[in-house]
């Protein structure tokens, strides 16, 4: 027969890890998401950079007409 | 004209008369709680989905006892003890539920199936929205499922049974077949009956526990809307198939479960409409359908006489009350922790009964206060829940089996 005194060694251990594994899957939800959200705001950064070299020469060619 | 006798004609009569009284009891109580089954479950005071099926399965099965020799007694339904492979193919051209059993029942396929049904209804997103604080609340209602262990052992029950029975607690009623079928075979019919009869009355009896744990003021907290970000699918499947492949890794044992739940995500995420309307209607109703009708035909006489069914009984519903109770201590630890921004009733929705345990707790807050929304972050909570029960299964199974 098994003892009790085990069994809740056994069940603070289950609990224990338990947590650990699923905090972890949680950290791996905001981990996902961190690295999103900067490859996000990289692609943003990226886009504008164009956008901003092609106003130059039209700021430019209007500074030069005033 | 031969000599006929009415019994050799009406076998199910005979062999009520050519069987101990004790035996004949247990088929009369089975077909009465069948047809009660059947009569709650059409009336909605139990879930229709599951009782009607096992109900008429019940009724059904001990009232068709024949002869099937001279000295031996049985049904045309299903004969689970067959193990010797020659054996078992003949009763598989006989038995008319045994393909089923043998090829989706036996080896946890139809768990899977309803596994991944599951996974293709529920919206992951809600989980994304707050992760910790999901989790915090997942963890918190699997106290049944931890208690229970300890509570089984001391009252007699060795490690695999005891765990198979707390399983009850997750409120996940496919993983606790998965569960029951690996670690005590012999027990994981009146186990899984057990735990199919207490989550159906777990809708009516959780609101209760709200009202008595959380008062009306809290009860009615209003959720911050703005908060919810938008989660793209891409961000969605990106989690599902890290998730998946970790918890794979972790525990082999319970990879075929992590693997239908995940799935049914991708599925859902990846738009493709037939594959969704296939697993979230025929695959998940019509595996829904046939694990409640083979129960109810697994559920014979000689199940109800073991003595170990009172005590599951009384484990079961321990389980899922200490869950509860869990579930909205962790609802509170997050209230606390959030500067009481956070609805505690939220925190029954993380016992993964998923979605009516979300469900309860947006009707009890709605009764409280006809503006606050929390379905969003309940739902969350509940597929939390989901996940950690499968990791809980994991770890029971890996260790006991």
């Amino acid at each position: 027969m098994e003892s009790f005194g085990d069994s809740v060694k056994l069940m603070l251990f289950v609990y224990a890890l338990a947590a650990v594994v699923s905090f972890t899957v949680a950290w791996v939800i905001k981990l996902i998401f961190a690295g999103i959200q900067r490859q996000k705001a990289r692609a943003e950064a990226g886009a504008n950079v164009p956008a901003e070299a092609a106003d130059e020469p039209a700021k430019a060619a209007s500074e030069t007409a005033a | 004209m031969p000599e006929i006798e009415l019994l050799q004609i009406f076998q199910g009569i005979a062999t009520m008369v050519a069987s101990e009284p004790t035996i004949v009891a247990a088929r009369i109580a089975l077909i009465v709680l069948g047809i009660t089954f059947v009569y709650l479950g059409v009336k909605g005071t139990l879930e229709p989905l599951i009782m009607i099926p096992m109900g008429f399965g019940m009724s059904s099965v001990n009232a068709g006892v024949l002869f099937l020799s001279a000295n031996t007694m049985g049904t045309l339904f299903i004969d689970p003890t067959v193990s010797d492979p020659l054996k078992l193919m003949e009763v598989l051209q006989i038995d008319f539920l045994q393909p089923i059993y043998t090829f989706t029942f036996s080896n946890g396929l139809i768990a899977c199936l309803i596994f991944m049904g599951i996974g293709v209804i529920s919206d992951i997103g809600y989980m994304l929205i707050s992760p910790f604080r999901c989790m915090t609340i997942a963890i918190m209602a699997e106290l049944g499922t931890l208690l229970t262990f300890p509570i089984a052992v001391a009252l007699g029950l060795p490690y695999n049974e005891a765990a198979a029975i707390a399983m009850v607690g997750s409120a996940d009623a496919p993983m606790v077949l998965y569960t029951s079928l690996l670690l005590a075979k012999d027990l994981f019919v009146p186990i899984t009956i057990v735990a199919y009869l207490y989550l159906s009355l777990a809708y009516a009896g959780y609101p209760y526990l709200v009202r008595v744990m959380v008062p009306k003021a809290l009860r009615g907290i209003k959720m911050e809307q703005k908060t919810v970000p938008n989660i793209s699918r891409a961000e969605k499947i990106t989690f599902a198939v890290i998730t998946s492949t970790l918890l794979c890794l972790l525990f082999p044992v319970a990879a075929p479960l992590f693997m239908s739940f995940f799935l049914g995500i991708i599925i859902r995420e990846s738009g493709v409409k037939q594959f969704v309307e296939f697993i979230g209607g025929p695959v998940l109703y019509g595996a829904t359908f046939f694990l409640g009708l083979l129960l109810g035909v697994l559920f014979e006489a000689a199940t109800i006489l073991n003595p170990k069914v009172i005590l599951l009984l009384i484990l079961g519903i321990t389980a899922l009350l200490l869950s509860g109770v869990g579930g909205i201590i962790g609802g509170y630890i997050v209230y606390w922790t959030s500067g009481r921004t956070f609805n505690p009733v939220i925190g029954i929705a993380g016992v993964s009964c998923l979605p009516t345990t979300a469900k309860v707790a947006q009707k009890e807050v709605h009764k409280a206060n006809k503006f606050a929304i929390i379905l969003p972050w309940a739902m969350g909570a509940s597929i939390s829940g989901v996940i950690s029960s499968a990791i809980i299964a994991g770890i029971y199974v890996t260790l006991l089996r």
